[in-house]
């Protein structure tokens, strides 16, 4: 009792701080580093122990973690340049000049574009070295087609991000894109079988009812379509992939973590 | 240097540059002991040493810097959007040496019966996530936020001319990472190339843990005992999706004609691209009896070679050249293995069926939108 | 091992109900195995049909039913305006229309590229119209001739109005192998 506590002690020895981080004061002894990760719902997306090659740069190339952290930068970016962003064929354009030109710090946009960028990039690394490294071996066969849905959910959130600005890129992106809807054997008014969906002269697969109708909300690309594919772009695969990412984290621990040679 | 362009304009045609590819991939990346055998003699495994990292790199970046003072190469390179594809070039040939680099080494362990480079004693050589783990998290993520925030401040974010639907840009090329997609749409109709091949590929990647049912090689880099199925991943994943992004990127130009890298994107360049129907070819051109009316009888050869395709040669093939294949994976694993195989293969052989005979489709019944 | 299986089997509680319980259940009021079963297939019917209810109206939910069009239909001037074997691209910009005037007559062709919707260009030189997306091209007439684009472009109705002046009406469309450009409203003749 005699001893006098520097500040920083006793505040890491106080209630407020030790009702926070639970154990108290830096962690040192194995017993209070174990309790760290697993006290900690961030940290306990980790197990306490791994194998020393998985913290290896060389092993995991830190792929998926940066993926993850992208997709983090993208979300708050994101979200910031709804705040601007106005999704009407009159103000996209502009308002995206002046995300660069009129708000402060206007670099968001641009963190939001090359994050995607990144992201797709990283992405596909991260599969490129999982299965370099034999990684969809069972067990792990089921998180890998998680992982393949996360690839293809990274991409469509791409697609339907640069349509936003509706510059020539977007336009001709999702006329191209949506006509390839309209190609779909069956449900597409221009897909091999659609004229097979009909009785006599009455066509029940045509460009007032077919897929590409539905996906751009009406016969013609206008602001219905520049709609849709905001709400998609900040709210509908955005809630997807989450989904899919929390199953994919939760699969890699209940797999066995990082995989090891047997 | 004139000449040394005009030699890599040359080089890029699809047609050489696609079948020099073709060619020597599976030296590189040999799938069977014989293609091993080769693969050694002619050093190929050379290629995973340290040294020739360097040289390769050294190469590439020379590349970069001269082609760069080429105002036609810069064009293309520098377009904000193609910037990541640089990137990306470079980051391909890196991570797929350092794999192999790793794979080599450890095959060499095995060889020699020692445990792999990953082999660890568990639960001795565990580490603790805090702090092994976290402070590279930590150094990763300050790291690589001040990499996003330099290029971000350096190079500002693309943005075209405001959308103009009666001017399609010219020419009119998707980001970088679908222009593989847009490549295959050359080639077959959009039903094939936007919606059946995305989803047969979609469909492939998540089939993989399935098919490959070779236990070896879970948890550490290897080569020698899944050269298999590592070919053609490889193949899949650096040819017909890496490369295709390359070349829609550097070497299609206006009208969506073919540009070598250092040539002027003139967009008169006049190409003669009449294409014609298999149908065409057999009643008009050899039969001379111009095309039947009846589709059935007009599209029955084409038709014929599609079925035999898919449903004659998996079975013929199962019977001879791929014999142990099919022992190993059974019917139902090879099944599926062939057909996503023969259906990948459909697209190189309908890129050099279109570059040498023009040809357009093999079946072609656009009264019902059926063109294969 | 079986001094643990001994203890289990000595914990487990009656399987039983009390005799006094047994006696009051109502023999007639019992559900039958088998009526048992056909409650429960209703149940799973109505649920799957509810189910398969509510997702019908949310894929419904995606066709609007008031749509937002630009005009179809145009007036596009006096015959005379037209030169005889010139494409005019006067109309290209706001209508998506190439009104082409031959020796017999006035068509109007779509600008929209038959592969995936572009817009070609007309390149005079050469006679064609190329589109800039994956490089179809098309003759003047429409009619496709490389790349990929399946099938040829497609003409719009063309009409005289009474004060002589032309109308299109791109509503109605015709289309060359469907053998729809014979169609009289297909061509105007002059
Ligand atoms: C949004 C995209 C993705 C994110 C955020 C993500 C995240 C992660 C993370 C953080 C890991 C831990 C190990 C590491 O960093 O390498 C991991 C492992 C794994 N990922 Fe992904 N991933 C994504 C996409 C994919 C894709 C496209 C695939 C494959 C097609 C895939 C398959 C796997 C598998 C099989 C593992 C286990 C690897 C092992 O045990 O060694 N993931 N992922
Ligand atoms: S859209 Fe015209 S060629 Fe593809």
């Amino acid at each position: 009792m005699s001893e006098k506590k520097g500040l920083l002690k006793r505040l890491a020895e106080g209630q407020v701080w030790t009702s926070i981080f639970r154990g108290g004061g830096v962690p040192k002894s194995r017993r209070q580093r174990m309790m760290v990760v697993l006290n900690s719902v961030f940290l306990h997306l980790h197990p306490v122990r791994l194998p020393k090659h998985a913290v290896k740069l060389k092993f995991t190339w830190c792929m998926g973690g940066l993926s993850f952290f992208l997709f983090l930068i993208l979300t708050i970016s994101g979200i910031l340049l709804m705040f601007y962003y106005r999704p009407t064929i009159e103000y996209a354009y502009t308002d995206i000049i002046d995300l660069a030109e009129q708000v402060p710090f206007g670099i968001m946009r641009e963190i939001h574009r090359w994050g995607a960028h990144a992201m797709v990039i990283t992405v596909w690394l991260h599969m490129f070295r999982v299965f370099m490294t034999g990684s969809y071996k069972p067990p792990r066969e089921f998180n890998w087609a998680i992982g393949v849905i996360l690839l293809l959910l990274t991409l469509l959130l791409s697609f339907t991000g640069y349509l936003l600005p509706w510059d020539q890129l977007a336009i001709w992106a999702i006329t191209v894109g949506s006509n390839m809807a309209r190609a779909t054997p069956f449900i597409g008014s221009e897909g091999p079988g659609a004229a097979l969906l009909a009785i006599g002269d009455i066509n029940f697969v045509t460009m007032a009812s077919d897929i590409r109708f539905a996906l751009i909300g009406g016969r013609f690309l206008g602001e219905a379509t520049l709609l849709r594919f905001y709400v998609l772009h900040c709210i509908g695969l955005p809630f997807i992939i989450m989904i899919f990412m929390a199953v994919h984290f939760w699969r890699i621990r209940k797999d066995g973590g990082i995989s090891t040679p047997v | 240097m004139e000449a040394f362009k005009h030699l890599i304009d040359t080089l890029s045609k699809p047609t050489i540059l696609v079948s020099f590819t073709f060619i020597i991939f599976f030296f590189v990346f040999p799938p069977t002991d014989w293609f091993e055998k080769w693969h050694k003699k002619l050093k190929f495994d050379g290629l995973w040493s340290v040294k020739s990292f360097w040289i390769i790199t050294a190469l590439l970046v020379g590349f970069f810097v001269t082609g760069l003072s080429d105002p036609d190469f810069r064009s293309i390179m520098l377009k904000p959007d193609n910037v990541p594809i640089a990137g990306l070039i470079f980051l391909v040939f890196f991570f797929t040496w350092l794999s192999m680099h790793q794979a080599y080494n450890n095959d060499k362990l095995i060889d020699a019966g020692k445990p792999v480079d990953e082999q660890y004693d568990a639960p001795n050589d565990k580490v603790l996530v805090w702090p092994d783990l976290v402070y590279i998290e930590l150094i990763t993520i300050i790291l690589f936020s001040a990499f996003m925030l330099v290029w971000s401040i350096g190079l500002p974010a693309p943005l075209e001319e405001p959308a103009n639907p009666s001017e399609s840009p010219n020419p009119a090329k998707a980001p970088w990472y679908f222009l593989g997609l847009q490549e295959m749409l050359v080639y077959f109709d959009p039903w094939m190339a936007g919606v059946v091949l995305p989803s047969l590929i979609i469909v492939g990647l998540m089939a993989i843990p399935y098919l490959d049912n070779n236990k070896e090689g879970s948890g550490y880099y290897s080569f020698k005992n899944r050269k298999l199925s590592i070919a053609i991943f490889m193949f899949g994943w650096l040819v017909l999706w890496n490369l295709l992004i390359v070349i829609g990127t550097v070497l299609r130009g206006p009208n969506w004609n073919f540009f070598g890298p250092f040539e002027f994107w003139d967009s008169h360049k006049i190409e003669a691209l009449t294409n014609i129907n298999l149908s065409e070819f057999v009643y008009v051109k050899w039969l001379s009896t111009g095309l039947p009316g009846n589709i059935l009888i007009r599209e029955i050869w084409g038709m014929i070679l599609l079925l035999g395709y898919f449903m004659i040669l998996p079975p013929l093939l199962a019977k001879t050249w791929l014999k142990n294949l099919f022992e190993r994976l059974g019917v139902a694993r090879y099944s599926l293995f062939i057909v996503l195989i023969l259906a990948a293969l459909t697209l190189p052989i309908k890129m050099y069926l279109r570059w040498m005979f023009n040809l357009k489709y093999i079946i072609s019944i656009p009264e019902y939108f059926f063109n294969f | 091992m079986p001094e643990a299986k001994e203890k289990k089997s000595v914990t487990v509680p009656p399987a039983s109900p009390p005799p006094a319980a047994l006696g009051k259940i109502d023999e007639g009021s019992q559900v039958s195995r088998r009526s048992f079963f056909s409650w429960l297939s209703i149940g799973w019917i109505a649920f799957v049909a509810a189910t398969g209810g509510f997702f019908t109206m949310m894929l419904r939910f995606f066709f609007p039913n008031v749509l937002f069009e630009p005009v179809q239909t145009f007036r596009a001037g006096y015959p005379e305006d037209y030169q005889a074997g010139e494409v005019d691209l006067r109309w290209k910009g706001k209508y998506g229309t190439w009104i082409v005037r031959d020796g017999e007559g006035i068509y109007a062709l779509s600008t929209v590229c038959t592969h995936l919707g572009c817009t070609p260009n007309w390149l005079a030189a050469e006679q064609k119209f190329k589109c800039p997306c994956h490089g179809s091209g098309f003759r003047k007439t429409g009619i496709n001739f490389e790349g990929p684009a399946p099938r040829p472009l497609e003409r719009f109705r063309i009409v005289l109005a009474d004060d002589g002046q032309i109308i299109v009406d791109k509503t109605k469309k015709f289309q060359q192998e469907k053998g729809q450009w014979g169609d009289p409203e297909a061509f105007l003749k002059v």
